[in-house]
């Protein structure tokens, strides 16, 4: 599946050097070479750091450390909060997550920048509103979030991290997270096609 | 199937070659190692001779009462002598459960027995694991008795002896233990019991043994 | 060999250093999962429309690569397999939370490493899922004490299946390599399929 862009017309040069700095959008790469690369990566930082991928835990940092700092002395009484927040000497937010999360934005804008796929658009499928994909977006995100927590992971950390090393439960996630989103398409079926 | 590989597409390419090595994979055994250790005798010895693999009761004492939680005490005897009193911030490990890796090999560990034979046998193992921030208790509990719990303050000391006396004083007393002053040295020691310490800050000395507790999860 | 990795567990670097680690492999995460083109909500989501396979075979391939590779890494010796933190299993509300996230990954159109992606390069519904999850995540946390139990039920360690179904490490590497292989084969078939039947609409 390739992202398709209107042609520009090179009618004069002001034209031509228009069309220059707008770049086409470039194909996907080949889904075995991205999923190629993406493991390479996994590989990498199961050698180098001995753990795997993740982002919900991210997040996660992101939330305790705003509650600490609205209202510490809820955050320290809730369990889920404390294990982000540790024993107090240490910046919730200086977090291996936090800090592979920032990294994963500048490595996708870097190569949305290279493949001149960066624009402000909404994804959406043919049938459904700009107010109805974002209210989508939204309640699909807290269903999301909520879930992850529950799963203690999500599909980098669980399916992908705790896939490529075999665990159980990281498995069964994984088939979940596949039986869910299949079960679900259906009544979903008007925002995406 | 294709003829030549040469013809076949980079998709069934690299299937070829994931698909061979996990063929391979079958055959090839355990990926786990771990029991087979490599030992530098020369490094080891050099190492024990110079006793930089020490820490004194006084050290490990000052720690405590500091809170601080940057260090592993490791208890390596019974569950039940465990039970009866341990010093303060320490975990119940065997020595066989050493192997199990729930040590970390880049964390600072303490070692301590009754004495000192099975903490150094220990500090061995450990460090033919590669283990780098391994050190043992000088002395281990006896020592740790007679010098912070129960300090004795001899007849006939010099005022800079008294002067030290009185500070160990107040450690005895953090810990629980009585000082001792005048005497011979073979009083009974009295009985010991696990004192109930405040201290300054260390959360979750009951449910995590690490104070600590590294994310790694996702 | 001598055993030196990972790195970080054998004290190479400390925990300043292994942040600036954090943010280059997040760079490299990000950059693949753009490449795929998983920076869209509707390539991702295609997925369950049976239209376009690419999740299941980035996320697969990416398995299989660092899967066969720490096997192949360990059985040499470089890596110590056993110091890889794996996740402990709690199988109950790990299948729930796992029907849960699949629910809002085809809702919401992303997952949480996608999303970042997405968002990286202008998609604005990213940034509202984005809101969505610190919610969702606000959310658990605050109904915690009467989920607590059921989040820490069905306990089983750091289990592996190789241990859990007591097979061979290398066999089940083998089992799941095929497992892919013969599901690439199969979805692209099936991509062809639905390609076909969508034009004869």
């Amino acid at each position: 599946m390739t992202t398709t862009t209107k042609a520009i017309p090179l009618e004069n040069a002001k034209e031509h050097s228009k069309a220059r700095t707008i770049r086409e959008a470039q194909p996907y790469w080949n889904p075995y070479v991205a999923g190629l690369g993406l493991g390479l990566v996994l590989l990498s930082a199961f050698v180098i750091m001995g753990r795997g991928l993740g982002a919900s835990g991210a997040f996660s940092s992101l939330v305790a450390a705003t509650v600490n700092t609205v209202a510490p002395t809820h955050a320290a009484a809730n369990n889920f909060y404390a294990e982000y927040l540790g024993d107090g000497t240490k910046n919730p937010l200086k977090d291996w997550l936090v800090f592979e999360v920032l990294g994963a934005i500048v490595g996708g804008f870097i190569s949305g920048i290279l493949a001149g796929r960066v624009k402000k658009t909404i994804e959406k499928g043919p049938r459904i509103s700009v107010g109805g994909r974002l209210g989508f977006a939204l309640v699909g995100g807290m269903i999301m979030g909520f879930g992850a927590k529950m799963a203690r992971g999500c599909t980098s950390g669980q399916a992908l991290t705790g896939g490529a090393l075999l665990g159980l439960g990281s498995w069964a996630a994984m088939l979940a997270i596949f039986a869910g989103a299949y079960a679900t398409a259906y009544f979903v079926r008007r925002q995406w096609t | 199937m294709k003829l030549t590989i040469a013809h076949w597409t980079i998709n069934q390419k690299l299937a070829l070659v994931v698909g061979v090595l996990g063929f391979l994979a079958v055959v090839a055994g355990n990926p786990y190692h771990g029991a087979e250790t490599t030992l530098n005798a020369k490094e080891l010895s050099l190492v024990v001779e110079k006793e930089v693999d020490h820490v004194s009761p006084e050290e490990l004492a000052g720690w405590i009462i500091l809170g601080k939680s940057d260090y592993r005490l490791v208890d390596l005897r019974s569950e039940k002598e465990y039970a009866e009193y341990h010093i303060p911030s320490a975990e119940n490990l065997t020595l066989t459960s050493l192997n199990d890796g729930t040590l970390q090999r880049n964390e600072k560990i303490i070692l301590y027995s009754d004495g000192g034979i099975h903490s150094a046998q220990a500090w061995f193992l450990l460090k033919a694991k590669q283990y780098k921030g391994v050190y043992i208790l000088r002395g281990g509990l006896e020592e740790w008795k007679d010098r912070i719990l129960f300090p004795q303050l001899p007849e006939n000391s010099s005022p800079a002896e008294i002067a030290a006396f009185e500070r160990s004083k107040s450690v005895s007393k953090f810990f629980g233990g009585t000082p001792q002053i005048g005497g011979a040295a073979g009083t009974a020691t009295p009985k010991l019991s696990l004192p109930k310490l405040e201290p300054p800050a260390s959360p979750g000395q009951a449910k995590t043994a690490t104070p600590k507790k590294k994310k790694e999860g996702c | 060999m001598d055993m030196n990795a990972p790195f970080f567990k054998f004290g190479f670097f400390g925990d300043e250093v292994s942040l600036i680690v954090a943010f280059v492999i997040g760079i490299g995460f990000g950059f693949f999962l753009e490449r795929a083109g998983f920076g869209s909500a509707r390539k991702l989501c295609a997925q369950f429309y049976f239209t376009d396979l690419a999740v299941f075979k980035v996320m697969f391939t990416a398995i299989i690569t660092a899967m066969v590779g720490i096997f192949w890494l360990s059985w040499i010796g470089f890596v110590d397999l056993s110091l890889v933190y794996v996740s402990p299993t709690f199988i109950l509300p790990q299948t729930v939370g796992g029907l849960i996230l699949g629910v809002g990954f085809v809702v919401g159109g992303y997952c949480p490493g996608t999303s970042c992606v997405a968002a990286a390069t202008g998609k604005m519904d990213a940034f509202v899922y984005l809101g969505g999850i610190i919610a969702g995540i606000f959310a658990f946390g605050e109904l915690f004490p009467f989920l607590s139990a059921f989040y820490d039920s069905t306990p089983m360690g750091q289990l592996t299946i190789p241990q859990y179904f007591n097979l061979s490490y290398g066999l089940v590497v083998f089992l799941v390599v095929l497992m892919a292989i013969g599901g690439f084969a199969g979805g692209s078939w099936l991509e062809k399929k639905m390609a076909v039947r969508a034009t004869e609409k």
